[in-house]
């Protein structure tokens, strides 16, 4: 369940749009900081509190990438794949990654730390390779300061 | 109204509404612009991408579906370069569609088929992609198999549009799917299998369960027909194989809110040639029920009723006008009994059926619903919910009154919960200082009432709006007809049963005992006609059920005449709304049962004095008018049936002889 706080907001969304399907997406947003990711109950408590239909937040929650429908760890790493992270070397990142944390695409790691993405373009072509921990832009990746970037996310 | 704007398609000269999309206004000059995803009535989401067409002067091709019409504008609708693209897409929809079609129980029916006939795409040039999704078809009444979905979202959007909100799209792409809220199937949602998406499928991603092996539809007859199991009286399209009932599907006007039709009217039909009907006459012998011919039932009804100084007669309201206006003849000049009455005594007087005016629900901006509490879920008046929630999606307005609350209310703009009959004398009176020109005594009768703020919002809704209606229950017809008398407001009273107006216009309406004194022992010789509510045998002498079921009263009759079910009668009613509204029989009466119109002409024959029927003097009974006059606001008392109760009593037998049953039993409580 929501915590009380956390339900306050959802309630101030509900009446900061004229139409309450409006408040879905930061209402979700909320649901997955409390629980870090939307599970089918997280779904159901939130399609009860803005009153809208439970096919409509499901349906919503798995359109957008931004929503987990599994639980995630702690730091979520989401590095960039797309064509010029790509050129400028990416797949050795996500190979490195893999050896030196555990890390697979889509999966979390076993103590839960990091969980890795593999995203869409960030716009940071120019500075490439990029990726984003948490809210924390990072760019100009190499083998050696992921590591050293990565060791901060505890 | 909007003015009327003129357009070249494809060098037809086309005038249209303005706003109208470029697909209907294609369609009035007979052109056909393929499209997978659009819905008459309902607004365009651009999705399937077929309707692509060309619009000159225009930076390149735009979708017919959202595009408006505008003067002067010139369509090209199928450019060589169109049908290019037209034919990719269907390309790539056939890349992630099975090419089954000669299995397919939709060959013939399916969009998706015709465009690729039409196109020549005879296989995908792409990779074949193949989900396998699990088929949901652990209910009886809807199979969906999303293999052949192909993502239009029709289905999301019928669903969404009459608010039972049960199918959305989830995940995103080509491999989104259309799922229920967590994925589960149909009977653990909030379904209530009223098939509406069935109907919008272009594809065989949702079908009836049953239709596998059962033909396909260029094999069936179809005939319009009504759906006569409750006040609603939905229109549908009944098609038959082989003599028996193999699909029903809605058949309202394409596009119309009303178009709309529930689990009943749809899945109801097994009961039309189940053992449950009555297919011979039947004589009780030695206290057993024993078949007979038509004549000796026919003459034993006869003697007893001539015998009898108390006989009398009960009906449904639920038969066709043509049987009652026989019926109000045999009774009048035969049997000459004063005791007649119908169920519809149970929930309306004479006047609100006789006087209600005639609505057209797509029409109205403002809709008014008082003392009613339609519901889908309960399946009590399901196509007035769903109308009136389609009509509220549409952009028209809705005012709920009640005295208590309903799950329509939620979907109202503004909702009034409290006494019915106050409420309306209060909407008189915010009507009445908006400044409302309204009849002197009605405005001396409302001048105490308060307005509170809600009341003040309903009025200036109300005379914004261009068309406002009234629907109400019978009880509440006379106060709520007062509003007339201060706006240019329809009221109509809808009743619970199919034919309620016809029949109470017609006559059939209490002279001597009431249906309640009646069904309950009040008449030494009875005549009930139809499925009756009736579970307690009346303690009259005799009784004769003329009904297409063995129902609980049949099960205690003296003499039973089989009548034929609705799908096998000819004739019309007068709709909730006022509409007339036809039925062609879609097939033969079961066995050796007649239309009740036959059964009491026949029987007036055996009594030795025939009566026939009058087209005209039929005609006449309808023509009432009656100026509304100002009335106190007041709910009439007895009319008070359970709604919920009456409705499925009275479709007992086609409830417990059909699929239908599988709700009562399987569905988790």
């Amino acid at each position: 369940m929501l915590n009380e706080t956390a339900l306050q907001e959802i309630q101030e969304l509900k009446i900061r749009y004229p139409e309450r399907e409006s408040a879905l997406l930061p209402a979700l947003y909320i649901a997955q900081r409390e629980f870090g990711w939307l599970s089918n109950e997280a779904l159901l408590h939130v399609a009860n509190v803005l009153n809208l239909p439970e096919a409509k937040v499901r349906g919503t929650a798995s359109f957008y990438s931004m929503f987990k429908d599994k639980p995630a760890g702690r730091n979520i790493v989401q590095l960039c794949t797309n064509i010029s992270c790509m050129i400028a070397g990416s797949d050795g990142l996500v190979n490195f990654l893999q050896t030196r944390y555990g890390m697979k695409p889509d999966e979390t790691t076993p103590d839960g730390r990091f969980s890795l993405i593999l995203m869409e373009c960030i716009g940071a072509c120019g500075t490439a390779p990029a990726m984003l921990v948490n809210t924390d832009f990072h760019e100009n990746l190499t083998e050696q300061n992921i590591g050293e970037i990565l060791e901060t996310y505890k | 109204m909007s003015k009327n704007i003129t357009l070249s398609i494809d060098g037809k000269e086309a005038k249209v509404p303005e706003g109208t999309n470029l697909i209907e206004a294609a369609a009035s000059v007979g052109i056909h612009i393929p499209n997978l995803c659009y819905l008459k009535g309902m607004r365009g989401i651009g999705a399937c991408r077929l309707c692509l067409i060309d619009v000159e002067g225009g930076k390149g091709p735009v979708v017919g579906c959202i595009t408006k019409a505008k003067e002067g504008m010139v369509v090209n609708t199928s450019t060589e370069e169109i049908q290019e693209m037209r034919k990719f897409i269907i390309d790539l929809i056939l890349s992630m569609h099975p090419l089954d079609c000669m299995t397919c129980t939709k060959a013939g029916v399916c969009n998706l088929q015709q465009y690729a006939y039409d196109f020549e795409v005879k296989e995908s040039s792409l990779t074949r992609k193949k989900f396998g999704y699990p088929v949901d078809e652990a209910n009886p009444f809807i199979k969906r198999d999303p293999d052949y979905c192909v993502l239009c979202a029709r289905c999301v959007r019928v669903c969404k549009e009459q608010g039972t909100n049960v199918l959305d799209f989830m995940g995103r792409g080509v491999g989104a799917k259309v799922a229920t809220a967590m994925d589960k199937p149909l009977q653990e949602s909030e379904c209530t299998f009223c098939g509406s998406c069935v109907d919008a499928c272009p594809v065989n991603a949702l079908l009836e369960a049953d239709r596998w092996r059962k033909g396909r539809e260029w094999e069936y007859e179809t005939s319009k027909s009504v759906c006569l199991s409750c006040g609603n009286g939905c229109d549908i399209s009944v098609s038959t194989s082989e003599g028996a009932v193999v699909k029903v599907k809605a058949g309202g006007e394409d596009g119309s809110v009303e178009n709309y039709i529930c689990a009943i009217g749809r899945f109801g039909f097994d009961a039309v040639g189940s053992d449950a009907r009555v297919t011979s006459p039947l004589i009780r012998k030695n206290g057993k029920l024993e078949e007979a011919s038509w004549d000796d039932a026919l003459s034993l009804a006869a003697a007893k009723l001539k015998d009898s100084k108390n006989s009398g007669i009960i009906s449904t309201a639920g038969i066709l006008n043509q049987d009652a206006f026989v019926l109000a003849k045999l009774a009048s000049d035969v049997i000459k009994t004063k005791n007649i009455d119908t169920t519809a005594s149970l929930y309306a007087d004479v006047d609100s059926m006789k006087l209600s005016d005639q609505i057209h629900l797509d029409a109205l901006n403002t809709i008014v619903v008082a003392g009613l509490n339609p519901s889908q879920w309960d399946r009590v008046l399901p196509a007035l919910d769903a109308g009136v929630r389609k009509s509220v999606a549409r952009g028209a307005k809705l005012i709920t009154i009640n005295a208590d609350d309903t799950r329509l209310g939620s979907a109202a703009t503004v909702n009034i919960k409290g006494n019915e009959a106050t409420s309306l004398s209060q909407l008189a009176k915010a009507l009445i200082d908006a400044g409302a020109k309204a009849d002197k005594k009605l405005i001396d009768a409302v001048s105490g009432e308060t307005v509170s703020e809600d009341m003040a919002k309903a009025a200036e809704l109300i005379i914004k709006a261009e068309n406002t209606a009234i629907l109400c229950s019978p009880s509440l017809f006379s106060a709520a007809r007062n509003l007339s008398l201060a706006a240019d407001i329809k009221v109509t009273a809808v009743p619970l049963e199919a034919n309620a107006k016809g029949v109470m216009s017609l006559g059939l309406t209490a002279k001597g005992k009431t249906f309640s004194e009646m069904a309950s022992g009040g008449v030494d010789v009875l005549y009930a006609i139809g499925e009756l509510p009736i579970s307690k045998k009346p303690k009259s002498g005799f009784i004769i059920a003329q009904t297409s079921y063995m129902t609980d009263l049949a099960k205690v009759a003296d003499v039973i005449l089989p009548a034929a079910a609705p799908v096998e009668s000819a004739g019309s009613i007068i709709s909730y709304l006022g509409k007339a509204k036809d039925l062609k029989s879609a097939m033969a009466p079961a066995g050796d049962s007649k239309q009740h119109k036959t059964i009491f002409m026949e029987l007036s024959k055996a009594m030795n004095k025939p009566v026939k029927e009058s087209a005209a003097e039929m005609k006449k009974a309808f023509q009432v008018s009656q100026k509304a006059k100002f009335t106190a606001f007041e709910k009439k008392q007895g009319l008070d049936a359970n709604a919920a109760e009456l409705v499925d009593t009275l479709n007992a037998s086609v409830i417990n002889h059909s699929r239908l049953l599988w709700l009562k039993e399987a569905q988790p409580a």
